[in-house]
């Protein structure tokens, strides 16, 4: 159980990072990857609703009726989202303001519903929680750290803290648009590249490819 | 006191300045995965601009008319989704009967729309901003047709840059990432083009 | 009973639905008054910051508003009058178009509108990270001060010197880099609001 925990945890984060390797639900959260604490708390909610539904689907497994089981699925995942509205409108009133509609977004979040679809359907719910809370972490590291170059150079500081000295002019750039796409491409390119010098010695789970298009 | 928002401005808005896709990063997994092909970044295209028009006035109705009256606010992401899945379904059922040639080339393309985020997401766009019903349907029109434009602008780079030497860790995705970057940056540059009122 | 049949489909699928709206009409209901309260406080703070006075924690800030504060709200919107420093001043509530939707902003001003003493962003819908930006306090704090005789000029497009307008006596601040748009109809909004500050003192 300890030794399958941690191949998750390495193949989540790394060998199968959601963003990196499958580009999986970024659409919900690049929106707001010009500030740290944003993407902290949008990044946290898809942890925690891919996780608990992951967990919540798998122990359900055995009794949802096939015919039903994309509905059942939306409805477990819109269910944990909606908790999270909320939470987050009556105790961060001030981030769940900033994030408007992205919070509802968490929903078609791609990777939610792939891992549910790929492994909670054939793992136990304690497992397939741990599978959630991990794929959420990996796709945290990828997108904390976009917000990071982003808020530095867009702002000058982290976290909303003033970090540069005050003679930096902030990048423009950064705030806007087309700088994420330009930071997840480098990152997906760094992190290939590293990946493709140190062959990965397990191979990649084919179970692990999650609907397209979603 | 709802916003005096010109709907033929926030039409052009949604379409060029705003591009839903291009600034608001919604609907790009299908959009990365699909626009490899011309011809079926087109009729995606055209799937996700009909839904979106539609959907898009018949959430407004039901936000307005059931949700607000019961005081169910709360559960308005769950029933946004049921309405997707709803029309979505029963536009598939309406062009497999009516038109069989049309279910060609846009019923394949209906499934695969019922989760993506940019209907959502304009629609609870639209249910923050609390706009009226004809910004609604201008909003949605505009916001699917911007989409459209854009996975038939990509389409049509990518079909030149899959053909040309790419480093190894940027391929695919990579450089499409990045060739969707300039796209955006291209289209800040009709922000100048509207004025506000 | 069999897992496929549909009378089994059909009770599973409503017996789900029916436990999880139950709980979150639970939730929602238990966080409702905290959510009207944090309602309620936003407003209040808004109008704290539009004034210029500093609190340290929710309970201090309601106990500023109750004690600085006179409800002058009348069929345009809500209002407020206040003495800080023994200067009088009028705070006005005003929603105006963005580029989205509503910018909801509240504004304190002398009551001639001569000089403006503040403005706090109560609600707005702009691009997060662009029109998003008229919240920070680089640009807000532009208006604290600001002379506003002849109504208040945000700076667009060439004229902004990206810096901020540090002048409180020209009546111009600059607009937000990239958001002219939102900057625009900032100002509309701004003057909008200055315009109740005098309807309200005149009638006086």
């Amino acid at each position: 159980m300890a030794s399958k925990a941690l191949t998750v945890l390495k193949e989540n984060v790394w060998t199968n990072n959601p963003v990196l390797i499958q580009i999986l639900g970024i659409c919900s959260t690049l929106a707001v990857t010009n500030n740290l604490r944003n993407t902290l708390v949008m990044t946290v909610g898809v942890a925690l609703t891919t996780a608990f539904s992951s967990m919540t689907l798998s122990a359900m497994k055995d009794l949802i009726p096939r015919k039903v089981r994309m509905i059942v699925q939306v409805l477990v995942i819109s269910f944990y989202v909606i908790l999270i509205d909320i939470v987050l409108r009556a105790y961060l009133p001030d981030v769940s303001r900033q994030l408007g509609p992205y919070v509802g977004l968490i929903i078609t979040n791609c990777i939610i519903m792939g891992r549910a679809e790929a492994f909670a359907q054939a793992n136990k719910p304690l497992l397939s929680f741990w599978d959630g809370i991990t794929s959420g972490l990996g796709y945290m590291a990828v997108l904390m750290a976009i917000a990071a170059v982003r808020e530095l150079l867009g702002f000058g500081s982290l976290f909303g803290l003033r970090v540069l000295p005050a003679g930096f002019t902030p990048w423009t750039i950064m705030v806007m648009a087309p700088s994420a796409f330009f930071l997840v491409a480098i990152t997906i390119w760094a992190a290939k590249t590293m990946q493709a010098r140190k062959p990965a010695k397990s191979a990649p789970r084919p179970a692990a490819v999650a609907p397209q298009g979603r | 006191m709802p916003p005096l928002i010109n709907p033929i401005t926030l039409f052009f808005a949604s379409v060029f300045t705003s591009n839903i896709l291009l600034t608001n990063f919604l609907g790009m997994c299908s959009f990365i995965s699909i626009s490899k092909d011309w011809k079926s970044s087109f009729g995606l295209g055209m799937a996700v601009t009909f839904v979106m028009t539609i959907t898009a006035a018949v959430s407004w109705a039901v936000l307005h008319l059931v949700l607000i009256p019961l005081g169910i606010e709360y559960l308005s992401f769950i029933v946004f989704i049921i309405v997707i899945a709803a029309v979505v379904q029963i536009l598939e059922m309406v062009i497999d009967r009516s038109s069989p040639a049309l279910y060609l080339s846009l019923g394949i393309f209906l499934p695969l729309i019922t989760v993506n985020c940019a209907i959502l997401g304009a629609i609870l766009f639209i249910q923050i901003r609390s706009y009226s019903f004809i910004q609604t349907v201008s909003f949605g029109a505009g916001s699917g047709l911007g989409w459209w434009l854009a996975i038939l602008l990509l389409s049509a780079i990518r079909e030149r840059v899959d053909k040309n030497p790419v480093p190894a860790g940027l391929k695919g995705p990579g450089i499409t990432l990045i060739t969707i970057g300039f796209m955006a940056m291209a289209f800040t540059g009709f922000s100048g083009m509207i004025a506000v009122q | 009973m069999k897992k496929d049949s549909l009378v089994y489909t059909v009770v599973f699928t409503f017996v789900v639905a029916l436990a999880f709206v139950f709980v979150l009409a639970l939730a929602n209901d238990l966080t409702a008054a905290r959510v009207a309260d944090n309602k309620a406080f936003a407003t209040q703070s808004a109008v704290l910051k539009a004034l210029g006075v500093d609190y340290a924690d929710p309970d201090e800030a309601r106990r500023l508003f109750a004690e600085l504060t006179l409800d002058a709200g009348d069929a345009t919107g809500p209002a407020w009058k206040a003495t800080i420093d023994g200067q009088s001043l009028v705070v006005v509530q005003e929603t105006g178009a963005g580029l989205w939707g509503a910018i909801t902003i509240m504004l304190a001003a002398r009551p001639d509108a001569g000089r403006v003493s503040g403005v706090a962003i109560l609600a707005q819908n702009e691009t997060p990270g662009l029109g998003g930006r008229i919240e920070e306090a680089a640009f807000l704090d532009q208006f604290r001060g600001e002379r506003s005789d002849g109504g208040i000029d945000v700076a667009v497009g060439a004229e902004l010197s990206g810096l901020g307008d540090p002048d409180p006596d020209n009546g111009r601040v600059d607009g937000v880099t990239g958001a002219s748009r939102t900057s625009v109809a900032f100002g509309t909004i701004v003057n909008a609001a200055l315009a109740r500050v005098r309807a309200i003192s005149g009638g006086l």
